[in-house]
């Protein structure tokens, strides 16, 4: 039996885990996003797939039976391409460090921690302190967080914030249960009368028709004036001119971007994230699309991959399985 | 009923207007922002029944017709007890807490995550700081982290409700003994700190400062902490050793801190002093805040009505909230 890992996430994965795999698999691994040229050759012949994509103009893979994702997301797989019948799994492992990112984030800009910090150890300013009658910062106590998408990560972030005495809403496509740490779950449908009761917005769903440009210019205008968006979720939910003017026209108070309009090609490797200057706007927190990625991601999701490839050689009953192609 | 308030916090314009408008009983308020204006001291001291300040120095004047000290602030230490007149009630004033706490959590999510050094990075445009996608060693988490909390008051116990819904394992050191360990799922008595120290992924100093913590953080017991471990300092600079913490964050034996209390204040000379002797400014380590992690709208708010409220109990002859000593 043998196994594709392609890519430089699979290779990293590979790396991981070799030591946790059938013996008898024989694992081929290509790092290498530029160089294709031995793709052919390890494709015809492969059962599994161990990547974050397969497009459609990649070489024929007949054999592919199971493609494992390294990722939640499986946008980038071209089912087309796929043989009959192969199953699409994905991983996750990545709720807990996004939760984390997402409260992170929500305290930062409330708190104004890149200003006040910056001032402090750049310039020695102690402008914002008590001790110099500084204006406050805010708190998330007592605010209203609104969660869009409200599924692992969002229910995570929920969990975490409810302790700080935050009124939690959210918003979610089908119905969910209550439960104790939200005061409301609306249907997406009704995003609108969510929205101006909320201090902090945070993006936690899955990119799809109803949540593509779901927060356009109207739907930003009807955020309250200086709240905040936290956006981990998947560029496109957000119109990007609409955000930009809403951040530079300061009529938002700040947001934390980890997810982008546009990323990194081989060929151009700092590619800007978006065609605005978000990255220069000083209430915005702007990370690489890397909220999830900590080490304990990393090992939780190794885990769960090792445990689907030693299940598809022994036969067993997947876990995680998203769709068979 | 005559009151004073008195000194740079309590007599601040917007301190002693807030609380003035928050105020529902009579009073007659002075108010002077000098300490060192003795002829405008001595006659206030002269007549206050009641005292809203976080400073009494020993060369006060007298002060025969005080009954209550209400302090604008949660520590004690500008505050010369012995110097006061028998018989006073001394208070301070809680709502910061809150606040602190979401100042320690956010500071050891943002020093597990990395935050400032991959924001700083991604601005300036590489993607490859911090994993993902764009290459580059995965930042930390705290969830499964041993969080230490050294003082385990009302700061200590926000900040442990908060953390266990992180799932972190908290564990607390305090000075006297606890009857309600909260979300801490063991409780050090403060001279077993060394017992502690080891486990801990993140320690959080919330203790006010005194005999038993001043200096509590030395080379020695920085060195028993984790090589990863980072420390977060809400209490008080002085119990922390300058030098010692300096030498630990640059030579790495600690893997990083958070500094909101200092050993170094500004004044009017040196608006912008910094903090220390040690260019604590210049490790990439540290996230530096200027005493400042009280300072919300919220807590301003709590605190300020605190005040008001036990003013407004003096007057009315009602038991007093938040109750340190009386002399």
């Amino acid at each position: 039996m043998k196994a594709l890992f392609l890519g430089n996430v699979a290779a990293d994965t590979h790396a991981g885990i070799k030591d946790e795999l059938p013996p008898a698999l024989d694992c081929v691994i290509l790092n290498d996003p530029v160089d294709r040229s031995l793709l052919p050759d390890a494709a015809k012949d492969a059962d599994i797939l161990v990547s974050n994509r397969w497009m459609a103009d990649y070489p024929p893979a007949p054999g592919f039976r199971l493609v494992q994702s390294v990722a939640t997301g499986v946008e980038l797989f071209d089912m087309a391409s796929l043989p009959r019948g192969c199953a699409v799994c994905n991983a996750f492992g990545h709720e807990t460090a996004i939760a984390e990112f997402v409260v992170m984030a929500m305290l930062a800009l409330h708190h104004r921690f890149f200003q006040i910090a910056g001032e402090f150890r750049e310039r020695g300013s102690w402008a914002t302190s008590w001790v110099q009658s500084g204006v406050p910062h805010g708190e998330v106590r007592g605010t209203t967080l609104g969660i869009i998408g409200y599924g692992r990560v969002g229910r995570e972030v929920a969990r975490r914030a409810a302790p700080f005495g935050c009124r939690i809403v959210a918003a979610n496509r089908s119905p969910r249960d209550k439960d104790a740490d939200v005061e409301r779950i609306y249907p997406l449908a009704a995003l609108d009368e969510m929205l101006p009761r909320c201090d902090t917005v945070a993006i936690c769903t899955a990119l799809g028709p109803e949540t593509t440009n779901l927060l356009d210019t109207r739907r930003l205008s009807l955020m309250k004036p200086g709240a905040f968006l936290v956006n981990i979720a998947r560029g496109q939910v957000i119109d990007e001119d609409a955000l930009y003017a809403a951040l530079s026209e300061h009529r938002l108070g700040g947001a934390a971007i980890d997810v982008w309009w546009q990323y990194p090609t081989p060929t151009e490797p700092n590619r800007r994230g978006s065609r605005h200057a978000f990255h220069a706007l000083p209430n915005v927190i702007v990370t690489p699309h890397n909220s999830g990625w900590t080490g304990g991601m990393v090992r939780r999701r190794w885990d769960e991959i090792a445990d689907n490839l030693g299940r598809f050689a022994r036969g067993d009953s997947l876990i995680n399985l998203v769709t068979t192609a | 009923m005559k009151v004073s308030f008195l000194g740079n916090f309590g007599a601040r314009p917007e301190v002693a207007k807030a609380i003035l408008g928050k105020v529902t009983e009579p009073i007659e308020p002075t108010v002077l922002f000098d300490i060192g204006d003795t002829q405008r001291l001595i006659p206030a001291l002269a007549e206050a029944e009641i005292v809203v300040s976080h400073v009494w120095k020993p060369d006060f004047p007298e002060a025969p017709r005080l009954k209550l000290l209400q302090s604008v602030a949660a520590g004690l230490d500008l505050i010369d007890v012995p110097a006061l007149p028998g018989g006073v009630t001394v208070c301070n004033v809680d709502g910061h807490e809150q606040a602190i706490a979401e100042y320690c959590l956010m500071t050891m999510l943002a020093l597990s995550h990395r935050l400032v050094d991959i924001v700083t990075s991604f601005r300036a445009g590489p993607w490859t700081a911090g994993g993902g996608a764009g290459g580059g060693q995965p930042h930390g988490e705290i969830f499964g982290k041993t969080v230490g909390i050294v003082g385990y008051g009302k700061i200590g116990r926000d900040v442990a409700k908060r953390a266990a819904s992180f799932g972190c394992t908290v564990v607390a050191a305090n000075r006297g003994p606890i009857a309600d360990k909260g979300d801490a799922g063991e409780i050090y008595p403060l001279g077993e700190l060394d017992h502690m120290l080891p486990r801990c992924d993140v320690v959080v100093i919330a203790a006010g400062l005194g005999p038993e913590t001043r200096g509590l953080f030395d080379a020695r017991r920085l060195g028993l902490m984790k090589p990863t471990a980072l420390l977060i300092n809400i209490g008080r600079a002085l119990i922390v050793d300058e030098a010692a913490l300096y030498d630990a964050l640059k030579e790495q034996t600690i893997g990083g801190a958070a500094i909101d209390v200092w050993w170094r204040y500004p004044s009017q000379a040196e608006p912008n002093a910094r903090p220390s002797s040690f260019p604590f400014h210049e490790l990439p380590n540290v996230l530096m805040t200027p005493h400042c992690s009280s300072a919300t709208d919220g807590a301003r708010d709590r605190r300020l009505g605190g005040v008001a409220a036990n003013l407004d109990r003096f007057v009315r002859g009602e038991a007093l909230r938040n109750v340190v000593l009386t002399t």
